[in-house]
């Protein structure tokens, strides 16, 4: 992004690539569709053109491939800015929505439904998982605040770090303890399935959710832009600047929380967005969140789409979890990132 | 060591197998009766008095050869047992609805614990390895239909290397009537399942079915959208499939492999078949559940066997390789005499 872009071209840009992005993703998946089929439904869907259509096919893109796409693309948009904001808050490059049990917890409350029977059917794995997550979160934050000091200044970050590392633990062997206990080997494929993060289950109805949690999370994390900044030089630097560091803290993390409740729940744990896409994305843009919050937002959304087109047509008649997938390519890519970076 | 032919390839080679050759066809066992199975050769001193099963498929077969009396406790149920043997199943512990500890198999002082699934009983058994059993002098007996076609080191359910056929039910019916020496109660069951699946081939055979007619049998999924598991093609239910002439459209040799609702829709089958079972662990274990989404997805709804109304329901123990597979061929093949098909 060029400092001398009017803003008008920067968003404007933004939404073309983002609009690329999600059609690329409605284009291509496990069976092969014409990329005039997929013209013809969005044609159909936007403006009545009323082309003649197979009725699976067109359902294929209309009603699974488009709003997977932009589910993945909320996603990946979503996860990327949980990233910035932990890792700017506190202070620690190593902080991502793992990192503060979300996803840990997210985990166990999916395999409580799944091994161990809870609701007996009638309650979905994502539901568990929402309140998996939020439970997780906040034990972590209550044994933060138990930590001595735990609510103030650095050592506020540092001991959110601790207390969500004993989180995470816990909540990872509590998982691990169920599955342990009474999973047979198809649920224990299930549960893995969705533990490394899973979109084949998204609907449309799934959308306006994703969608609405991740615009709130860019609003507030561009409205808190200069706020982020002062964070990263430490939460006294912060507060000599002016920043109220309880109440910003607290309404990011919150928002945050929820944010990887709702996006976990619907796609499973996906990692290394979080983590990696901040990082890679200062390197290119620099540190100030006004450019590192779009810009991760929508390198993240990028992201996740391209990795689930990969996840549905490496492996042929088979759909790979996506945190494969993420991780596989990912992990390279960043290496390069910084290995440039270093030179 | 005897060397033991698959059955399908003895069969394919025109001559009887090995398994259905010994002991003489009309005279008791001879002890100790030494046989190979599931890659391991077993001594039996006498005929067991306390057997112990892992696996509804086991369970049955014991009771069909009028065993229930030496059952000692039962383990892993998928559906309610046949009917004719509630009376008597209720009589007996079961030791746990899926998987039994070790420790309490063992509990019930088994001389003979008879398998269905290596992954319970095997290398890597979750309920122990057949060394483990061996150390206490305890004889292991896996089905056959689990192993003799079937590679399950793969892990999960494990991969089918060559297609099931019911001459492995029938193998391991022959070898558990031998070891119990009620060889006559064993060729009774054999045949009987073999008229079953000649009735039900005939029946098929007189609809005249279109060329090309295919299916998909759909067991469960995790959660209702994702991704269904499916059945492969060489499991029980391609078995069913071959025998009637139908193709199904998963072209995986895994034994329930997971395949997205897009691939299914556009192979659009002409058939679906869904399980019913008493699991209640996903919403997809309902049938009801099953049902209602077929009816309701977006796409889903739109497949030629949803909207022609040609969806069977077939008990889910009957989708796995056992005396039922025989039981669910003549079900679907009742299924398809009344539907029509353009």
């Amino acid at each position: 992004m060029s400092a001398s872009a009017a803003p008008w071209m920067v968003w404007g840009g933004i939404a073309l690539v983002l609009a690329g992005t999600v059609l690329t993703g409605a284009a291509i998946g496990e069976t092969r569709l014409p990329l005039a089929t997929v013209y013809k439904v969005l044609a159909n869907h936007l403006w009545q053109a009323g082309y003649p259509l197979d009725r699976i096919d067109a359902g294929i893109i209309w009603s699974y491939r488009l709003p997977r796409a932009i589910v993945a693309a909320s996603c990946g948009a979503g996860l990327a800015l949980t990233g910035v904001v932990l890792q700017a808050l506190l202070r620690n490059p190593l902080a991502d929505p793992y990192l503060m049990g979300l996803s840990a917890g997210a985990s166990t409350g999916a395999v409580l439904v799944s091994v161990a029977g809870i609701g007996a059917g009638a309650v979905s794995m994502s539901a568990g998982a929402l309140v998996g997550a939020l439970a997780a979160f906040g034990a972590v934050v209550a044994l933060a605040h138990a930590i001595p000091g735990g609510g103030r200044g650095n050592q506020g970050a540092a001991a959110i770090i601790l207390a969500g590392i004993a989180g995470s633990q816990m909540f990872n062997a509590l998982t691990a303890f169920i599955i342990a206990r009474s999973a047979n080997a198809e649920q224990a494929r299930g549960i893995m399935f969705w533990l490394m993060g899973n979109l084949s289950g998204v609907r449309w109805e799934d959308v306006a959710p994703a969608v609405f949690v991740t615009c709130l999370g860019v609003g507030l994390c561009l409205w808190y832009r200069r706020a982020l900044d002062a964070f990263t030089f430490g939460a006294e630097s912060a507060a000599s600047l002016g920043v109220d560091i309880r109440r910003t803290r607290g309404l990011l993390i919150t928002v945050t929380a929820v944010m990887v409740g709702v996006l976990v729940a619907k796609v499973g744990a996906i990692g290394f967005v979080g983590l990696v896409v901040p990082h890679a994305m200062r390197f290119l843009v620099g540190t100030r969140h006004q450019r590192l919050v779009p810009a991760s937002a929508l390198a993240g959304a990028v992201f996740l789409v391209a990795a689930d087109i990969l996840a549905r047509i490496i492996v042929p008649g088979q759909v790979l979890p996506i945190g494969v997938v993420t991780a596989l390519v990912g992990a390279p890519a960043f290496a390069l990132i910084l290995m440039r970076g270093a030179r | 060591m005897r060397l033991i032919l698959p059955a399908g390839l003895a069969l394919l080679l025109g001559s009887t197998p090995l398994w259905a050759q010994t002991p003489a066809q009309t005279g008791a066992t001879q002890y100790p009766l030494v046989l190979e199975n599931c890659g391991k050769r077993l001594t039996i001193e006498a005929p067991p008095e306390r057997a112990v099963t892992i696996g509804q498929s086991a369970t049955e077969i014991l009771y069909s050869l009028g065993l229930a009396g030496k059952v000692k406790g039962t383990s892993v149920w998928f559906n309610p047992v046949l009917p004719q043997f509630a009376d008597v199943n209720a009589t007996i512990p079961r030791l746990a609805d899926n998987d039994p500890s070790f420790e309490s198999v063992l509990a019930q002082k088994p001389d003979l614990v008879a398998v269905q699934y290596e992954w319970h009983v095997g290398p890597s058994g979750i309920v122990g390895t057949r060394e483990m059993f061996d150390d206490v002098g305890v004889n292991t007996y896996i089905m056959p239909a689990d192993c003799d076609t079937k590679d399950n080191s793969t892990g999960g359910d494990g991969t089918r290397v060559g297609a099931f056929a019911p001459e492995q039910v029938y193998k391991g019916i022959t070898q558990l009537a031998e070891i119990f020496n009620v060889q006559p109660a064993g060729r009774t069951l054999v045949s009987a399942l073999q008229a079953t699946e000649a009735q039900a081939v005939a029946r098929a055979q007189a609809l005249d079915l279109p060329e090309g007619l295919s299916a998909v049998f759909w067991f469960s999924s995790a959660d209702l959208e994702l991704d269904p598991y499916v059945a492969g093609r060489l499991g029980a239910p391609g078995y069913m499939m071959g025998k009637l002439g139908i193709r199904n459209v998963i072209e995986s040799d895994e034994e329930w492999p997971t395949v997205g609702w897009e691939t299914i829709a556009k192979a659009d089958p002409d058939v679906i078949v869904i399980a019913k079972m008493d699991r209640r662990r996903f919403p997809a274990d309902d049938v009801a559940a099953k049902m209602d989404f077929l009816k309701t997805d977006p796409v889903a709804s739109q497949m030629k066997a949803v909207r022609e109304g040609h969806i069977v329901v077939m008990d889910a123990h009957a989708m796995s390789a056992t005396m039922r597979s025989i039981y669910g061929l003549d079900s679907l093949s009742q299924a398809l005499s009344d539907m029509t098909f353009e």
